[in-house]
């Protein structure tokens, strides 16, 4: 016996000693149940904790306790990956990058749902009333399988912020005009209806030296017309450029298509590199720090709350500290629209990569939990809960839910979530997303920093994810 | 310059006098330095006193006063202490009512953890210093190596297994658990620092005393010992700041109840659903400086007295 | 065989025929106390003997030895083994493959571009911040090894810097740095009316990473020099002084032979943490512009992708090269110290 597989032994034998003494425990008391709760520290999350404490009433009468561990988002995966890896058991609900579904799924972490949705047609029908996109993404693995995990927490989109002082202003609407031909999108209607070479012109508009006029006074510093995110970071680039790919006809390793889907030639096509062409183009007209690779999705926003540019496009996630004065100079100009898109055959083509996060349970949770659990994903999608959730800042992809005319009027972006949603799609779930991800990131950054073009970019991807999703055994 | 100014010298700014004295002069230039030198520093303690939309300006503000118009206006911001109560209270949701942030226990965790730990370690490693500088063993050059290479490994190597292991003991998230693994991190520092300190002792009068017929304990405590006392005070500000400062370990090893400042303090590079927030993350290093600061502070007499009392060795 | 407190021998015997039974009998979380007591009782026995023999050395080392074999050398061990796996800290299987790991980090077409770029890296990351910090930290602590009036307020502020924790210090470096926001772009933009942007070049990024880590922790080096400076007897300067022994020539004959043990304890644990960058690059670059360090990428490998055994034998080629270099340095100190 070597080491490892000994100390294994020794933390299965305490895990289950452990499970048995809890399990006796709540069984003893018959009321009192705790599920613990793996979770990033932000407003979605300490929603949902507050609305339990204060509301939830479970069916069973039983006595349920949320034990929440709030833990920062820079750290999050690596808390949540060396608890999983080392066998602690400490979590029985996770909150988890839908990326992560395969990795954690083959490790045997996440625990599969079928047999609960099958048990209880409420659960199931709850469940389905998620639209299909998200639901795909969030919960499938393999991805747009029938194999169910996880349950939407915050559900997250790509949309466009703009400043409604900078683009309504007459006199650059007159010199845009003139400019352009066209008229400078300043309504969201008018955002909606942006392609990415109208994004490109307003890029180019607002690039204004400090003092140079803008909007009717002296800018009192640089300012830039665009910005997206295009960070080295964890998916900081990729989350933009997915959407460019598939808008314009190309498209990345196609899990679904395991195993007879290629990578070269897929990744690489001629459709891809334009796309990475074109989304490289816009980088000049953002403001400096896109040139150093660390343009991600928090300095974006933080750029576009300091009133730098006049559109930026991020996670619907960011946008509240964009409407707050505390933290925002544009918090009273802005103005919100759906990502742009790409006109094919007449028809404004939106794909984006979605974002947000489920939460999924784990495969240690005992019976007793697993009914709570239930219970409580139940309640957290039911409608109202939903309706309160997005009233206070949150999303909702239950279709009754934003479905409803009251939904648009929570919050200014609710306007493009609707639209949006049936165009997301998602990336890789399989186990090595993270490998796949690290190495494109890093090559990403090599064509944003202007260190190589963008075919030789996708070669060098698509390259590599052959190499490795053959030897995985996902590409034939 | 002052040296031949009486005026100057009436005012205190005095002639040095003697070997290792300097005057106002010296002062002077390195108070210039020193003062470059700490910007930075001042620059996130002022950023704690911000308001919240001064945190990004351009230009940066500077400072909180005019100093009598010295200042242009643009670089003045108005001092705040909101970001200071935040640390502790603050609103968790848009528009929620400010909550506990729990701080008040992450500060406390941080100061039980990093000073019992570097205490034991200060204990346990001076006791074997002694032990590896006085009575060498055989292959003693090769155990104080081994020592050492427990400090190369970049942690996250060693993390899984440790965090196995506490499991099965019933360690983890225990405060007894983080301890005893800083209290090891700080080992091979402390061991090879005190061990110099030992090395650089004058072995007469520790010889002469057993000649008196002191005991070896007696030795180490009554002579040995008090003469390594700037070594001591040097070492626990070393294993302070670094233990003080660990994150890894912290990140993955500590509960919800044991979590230290480190780890919390990311709550501030995203917990309001943005970025950084700059002057919560200004305020939080600053109270979470002051401790080690003043320890620093009143331990550098020793630091500074030096190895003064014995006479070196060679 | 004797039976007392102090028979070691018999100890591990006896302590190994219960530990055997123990664990064929008990259940693993039972057993795994049941050799922590053996462990012990040996220990203990161990300790008897060596306070009866007056073996001093031992008896002093042991706690520590004790505590750095349980947290630190087993877990290393651990590693050491795994290393010599194929196993992935997120799936079950797991199989010996002697050194498949270290040839595949060192020579495999997909990995190994990636770890010797990082190991080139992180030897230039060694080379600078460990120069930076060792000349900074020596001039600094030259400045302060004089009595003079205030120095307790000024020293303070010198040695803040490394109090502050590497988030706090790097995240506001960035906002340094930055383009847009930051003081540095500010200042040079004021001055040549151009666009700074540090961070876009290896240049600049490598510059601002090193100047960040030699900020931090040359007060490090300089408190150990200023340990020795201030101990020197003054006795010697003044014989010096009357000897009109120039400045130069006792330097080199007083003062360095005190702060020599000192400066060598400063550039060993500064050059072994320099090996550990991670943070700083982590905050500042991501890697980027081709500033990826070895402990970055380990952090990568072993975490983010799980590949425990791969990540562990990077790690320990990694170890293989500090070891090397340290005992290199101390060699040469040790000759040195022989040869003076």
């Amino acid at each position: 016996m070597t080491v490892v597989t000994k100390m294994k032994g020794f933390a299965a034998a305490a895990g289950l000693a452990a499970t048995l003494l809890t399990g006796g425990a709540s069984y003893a008391l018959a009321e009192e149940v705790t599920l613990t709760m793996a979770v990033p520290d932000w407003p979605p999350t300490r929603i949902m904790k507050k609305f339990f404490d204060e509301q939830y009433k479970p069916p069973s009468g039983n006595k349920v306790k949320l034990d929440v561990d709030f833990i920062p988002w820079p750290d999050f995966y690596t808390r949540v990956n060396a608890s999983l890896t080392s066998g602690e058991q400490k979590y029985n609900f996770i909150v988890s990058d839908s990326q992560w579904l395969g990795a954690f799924v083959e490790g045997g972490y996440y625990r599969k749902i079928n047999d609960l949705l099958d048990a209880d047609p409420d659960f199931k029908k709850t469940l389905m009333s998620v639209h299909p996109a998200p639901l795909a993404a969030y919960s499938t693995y393999p991805y747009k399988s029938e194999n169910y995990y996880g349950f939407p927490q915050f559900p997250d989109v790509l949309v466009t912020f703009g400043r409604k002082d900078i683009l309504c202003n007459e006199e650059e609407q007159k010199n845009f005009q003139a400019k352009y031909g066209k008229k400078l999108p300043c309504t969201g209607e008018e955002i909606d209806a942006m392609t990415w070479d109208d994004f490109k012109n307003v890029g180019e508009f607002f690039r204004r030296k400090k003092g140079e006029m803008l909007a009717g006074a002296p800018a009192e510093d640089d300012f830039y017309g665009i910005a997206f995110q295009a960070g080295k970071g964890y998916d900081f680039s990729s989350m933009q450029i997915n959407g460019f790919i598939w808008q314009m006809g190309g498209n990345i390793w196609d899990e679904t298509q395991a195993p007879a889907g290629q990578a070269e030639g897929v990744v690489n096509s001629p459709q891809a590199v334009a796309a990475l062409e074109k989304y490289l183009s816009l980088l000049e007209y953002m403001p400096p720090v896109a040139k150093t690779g660390t343009m991600d999705i928090f300095k974006s926003d933080e750029l576009f709350r300091e009133g730098k540019v006049a559109m930026n496009i991020d996670w619907i996630g960011l946008g509240e500290a964009s409407l707050d004065p505390k933290s925002s100079k544009v918090s009273d100009k802005l103005v919100f629209g759906q990502m742009p898109g790409t006109m094919v055959d007449g028809k404004n083509v939106k794909w984006s990569n979605i974002g947000g996060q489920p939460f999924v349970l784990t495969t240690w949770t005992t019976p007793e939990q697993t009914k709570e659990a239930v219970d409580f994903v139940k309640w957290w999608l039911s409608d109202d809960i939903q309706h309160q959730f997005a009233a206070s800042g949150g999303q909702s992809a239950v279709k009754s839910v934003y479905e409803d005319p009251k939904y648009v009027t929570y919050r200014p972006w609710n306007r493009a979530w609707a639209p949006q949603l049936d165009w997301q799609k998602d990336v890789w779930h399989v186990p090595q997303f993270f490998e796949l991800l690290t190495q494109q990131q890093d090559q990403f950054d090599l064509a944003i920093t202007g260190k190589q073009d963008a075919k030789t970019t996708l070669d060098n991807i698509a390259k590599f994810q052959q190499d490795l999703l053959k030897n995985a055994g996902l590409i034939q | 310059m002052a040296e031949h100014n009486s005026i100057w010298e009436a005012l205190g700014f005095r002639k040095a006098s003697g070997v290792g004295e300097a005057g106002w002069g010296r002062t002077l230039i390195v108070a210039i330095v020193s003062f470059i030198y700490f910007l930075p520093v001042l620059f996130i303690i002022f950023t704690a006193f911000k308001p919240q939309d001064a945190a990004l300006s351009v230009p940066p503000t500077l400072s909180p006063t005019s100093l009598f118009g010295l200042i242009p206006g643009q670089f003045v911001f108005t001092p705040t202490l909101e970001n200071f109560g935040s640390v502790f209270m603050r609103s968790m949701t848009a528009g929620g009512a400010p909550e506990p942030t729990g701080f008040d226990r992450y500060f406390f965790n941080s100061i039980v953890i990093a000073s019992s730990s570097v205490l034991l370690a200060l204990v346990i490693g001076t006791l074997a210093a002694f032990g590896f500088s006085r009575y060498p063993l055989k292959g003693n050059d090769t155990y104080l190596f081994i020592i050492l290479t427990t400090r190369m490994l970049p942690a996250i190597v060693v993390i899984i297994p440790v965090i196995l292991m506490f499991r099965v003991v019933g360690l983890s998230g225990s405060y007894t658990g983080i301890i005893l693994l800083y209290t090891a991190f700080n080992l091979a520092f402390t061991i090879w620092m005190m061990k110099s300190f030992f090395d650089e002792l004058s072995l007469d009068v520790e010889d002469a005393a057993r000649i008196d017929g002191s005991s070896d304990t007696r030795v180490f405590f009554k002579i040995a010992l008090p003469q390594v006392i700037a070594g001591l005070a040097a070492t626990f500000v070393f294993g302070l700041i670094l233990t003080w400062n660990e994150f890894l370990f912290a990140l993955l090893l500590s509960g919800p109840d044991t979590r230290t400042v480190p780890v919390a303090m990311n709550q501030a590079v995203s917990s309001g659903g943005r970025g950084t927030d700059w002057t919560l993350l200004a305020a939080i290093e600053t109270l979470f400086l002051i401790p080690v600061f003043l320890v620093t502070f009143f331990l550098q007499n020793h630091l500074l007295r030096g190895v003064t009392f014995g006479t070196v060795k060679r | 065989m004797r039976l007392s407190p102090d028979n070691w021998k018999l100890a591990i015997l006896a302590g190994l025929a219960v530990s055997a039974a123990a664990v064929i009998a008990l259940p693993a979380s039972a057993s795994f106390w049941i050799i922590g007591a053996v462990a012990a009782m040996i220990a203990a026995a161990f300790v008897v003997n060596a306070y009866r023999r007056k073996y001093y050395g031992g008896l002093l080392v042991a706690p520590a030895i004790a505590v750095l074999f349980v947290m630190n050398i087993f877990p290393l061990l651990w590693s050491l083994g795994l290393s010599f796996y194929a196993y992935q800290s997120n799936q079950q299987s797991i199989r010996f493959v002697g050194l498949a790991n270290y040839i595949k980090v060192l020579t495999n077409d997909i990995m190994a571009p990636a770890n010797w770029g990082a190991l080139v890296n992180t030897a230039m990351f060694v080379v600078l911040t460990v120069t930076a910090q060792m000349v900074v930290g020596f001039l600094l602590a030259m400045l302060f090894a004089k009595q003079f009036p205030l120095r307790k307020y000024l020293l303070i502020l010198v040695l803040t810097p490394m109090m502050l924790s590497v988030v706090a210090s790097g995240v506001f470096f960035t906002y340094y740095y930055d383009p847009t926001f930051g003081i540095l772009s500010y200042v040079v933009n004021a001055i040549t009316g151009g666009q700074f942007i540090l961070m876009s070049t290896k240049v600049g990024a490598v510059t601002g990473i090193v100047f960040a880590d030699a900020w931090m922790w040359s007060p490090f080096v300089m408190l150990l020099v200023l340990a020795g400076l201030v101990s020197v007897p003054k006795y010697l300067y003044e014989a010096a002084a009357i000897d009109r022994v120039s400045k130069w020539r006792q330097f080199w004959t007083i003062t360095f032979p005190y702060i020599r043990g000192l400066l060598m304890l400063a550039l060993l644990f500064r050059t072994i943490e320099a090996f550990k960058l991670a943070d700083l690059v982590i905050l500042l670059t991501k890697g980027g512009n081709d500033t990826m360090t070895i402990s970055y990428h380990l952090i990568r490998i072993a975490n983010e992708q799980n590949k425990t055994s791969e990540g562990a034998a990077l790690s320990y080629l990694m170890l293989f090269m500090v070891i090397v270099l340290t005992n290199l340095y101390l060699y040469i100190a040790n000759r040195r110290s022989q040869g003076a």
